[in-house]
């Protein structure tokens, strides 16, 4: 085990310090990879909150549309193989193939941009 | 060593035949790879602002600064707003680079900016109208008249070579993917024919490269990318949620609606074609997801690395659901 600060809270205070003293203190290009880094770890810190309900949550959506019971990795690989193949799939269960992606994608998108995904427009 | 100054005023000299300084030199903000140097040209008791366009020869991946130039020329000559090109060249012993000179036009061309300024002004759907304009009058020059180093689809076929792309891409960058995979399905399932006429189209004519200014827009800027293709793929780009700038109620650059742009390029001749352009927006969409993808596998495989780059691996899924909003069933 590992003594606290936890993983979350130690990006956390990392990221702090990105954004209130570090990025104070550079300019120019060096500015925007400081930005893009204390970015990058709050995407981490969400993800270490987030990713392992949301990949549980990817697998159990997949498997209708794939042979059941298979790992995650194989669950998306089957499903871009019939996607991407000549077979045909019918209008409905490509609406729900669409349903499927879309979730994973907004749970996707809690991490990486949390509200990138209120609209849903064109 | 030969000061910037020094390098463009002999190389005006040259150009123009009479003695010419140089002087107000400054950065203006620079692309990732282009510096853009405003300064002012002196000759007799003329001056003129001008800017150079400088690439390090060593990085030119798509057009060089002289077919730029040329192409520069060609589209304004047709009408396009351009500012002025007065010469180029790829000897990097004047200035340490690759470069092309034209004009320099006052105006905004930073995104945030010129959103700002339309939104105090609220000449958006001006701006979009006269950018369909502009577009149209570009696709309506013979492409016979294009410069020789503009890039042609193989056999005529851009429908078939973008398809080739993204299909290359998913297969070396994203497999297994099903996002991308049903994008894919649907770019196949809903593939326009080959456009009946192809035409130069400077693919990247989207908010930030534009100047605008408060009659509207002034000049379209950056043609390194232009090229023969489908000229509703040009109607397309812009359209694209990437280049709005989180304004996204204004479709097109978050500046203004469809309804504008449409007008703006059916009144200067255009023929408007919705299916096309949908089918171009939602490939240029998954495109650009791949183009991210690429930008992570170079920051991972250690080609280019950089955070800005690893970052970018990150952003993927935005444009994936992105792809999938366009193609709901």
């Amino acid at each position: 085990m590992q003594y606290r600060p936890d993983a979350i809270e130690l990006l956390h205070d990392v990221a702090v310090l990105l954004e209130d003293r570090v990025l104070a203190a550079v300019s120019g290009p060096l500015q925007h990879q400081v930005r893009v880094a204390a970015n990058l770890v709050r995407i981490v810190e969400r993800e270490v909150r987030l990713a392992e309900a949301a990949t549980v949550a990817e697998r159990d959506r997949l498997l209708p549309f794939v042979d059941s019971s298979c790992a995650l990795t194989d669950a998306r690989a089957q499903l871009a193989d019939r996607l991407l193949g000549a077979g045909t799939i019918e209008p409905d269960e490509l609406a729900r193939i669409h349903a499927a992606i879309v979730a994973t994608l907004r749970e996707d998108l809690a991490i990486s941009k949390p509200g990138y995904d209120d609209w849903t427009g064109a | 060593m030969a000061t910037l100054e020094d390098g463009l005023a002999r190389w005006l000299t040259q150009q123009w035949g009479a003695e010419v300084q140089v002087d107000g030199i400054s950065e203006s903000s620079a692309g990732a790879r282009r510096r853009n140097v405003l300064f002012d040209a002196h000759v007799g008791d003329r001056t003129v602002g001008l800017v150079a366009t400088i690439l390090p020869t060593v990085e030119i991946q798509a057009l060089d600064p002289v077919a730029e130039g040329e192409v520069r020329t060609v589209a304004e000559q047709g009408g396009v707003p351009v500012p002025h090109v007065h010469g180029a060249t790829l000897d990097d012993s004047w200035v340490g680079g690759a470069f092309l000179v034209s004009d320099r036009i006052d105006g905004e061309t930073i995104p945030r900016r010129v959103l700002r300024q339309a939104a105090a002004l609220g000449h958006g759907d001006l701006v979009v109208a006269q950018l369909g304009d502009a577009l149209a009058r570009l696709h309506a020059i013979d492409p016979a008249l294009a410069p020789a180093g503009l890039t042609r689809p193989p056999d005529s076929a851009p429908v078939a070579a973008a398809i080739a792309t993204v299909e290359l891409g998913i297969e070396s960058l994203l497999r297994p993917e099903p996002a991308f995979a049903y994008g894919l399905r649907w770019l196949r399932t809903h593939r326009p024919e080959e456009p009946a006429r192809c035409t130069i189209v400077h693919n990247d004519a989207r908010n930030g490269n534009l100047i605008v200014g408060p009659d509207g827009l002034r000049a379209l800027l950056d043609w390194e990318g232009s090229r023969i293709g489908d000229p509703m793929e040009d109607l397309a780009w812009p359209q694209t949620r990437m280049w709005r700038f989180g304004a996204d109620d204004r479709i097109v650059g978050g500046l203004g609606g469809v309804a504008p742009f449409r007008r703006g390029y059916i009144e200067a001749g255009g023929t408007w074609d919705d299916d096309r352009i949908r089918w171009w927006r939602v490939l240029s969409t998954l495109r650009w997801g791949l183009g991210l993808a690429g930008q992570a596998a170079a920051h991972l495989d250690g080609r280019f690395r950089s955070i800005v780059m690893a970052g970018s691996g990150r952003r993927v899924s935005e444009l994936a659901y992105d792809t999938m909003m366009l193609i709901r069933p």
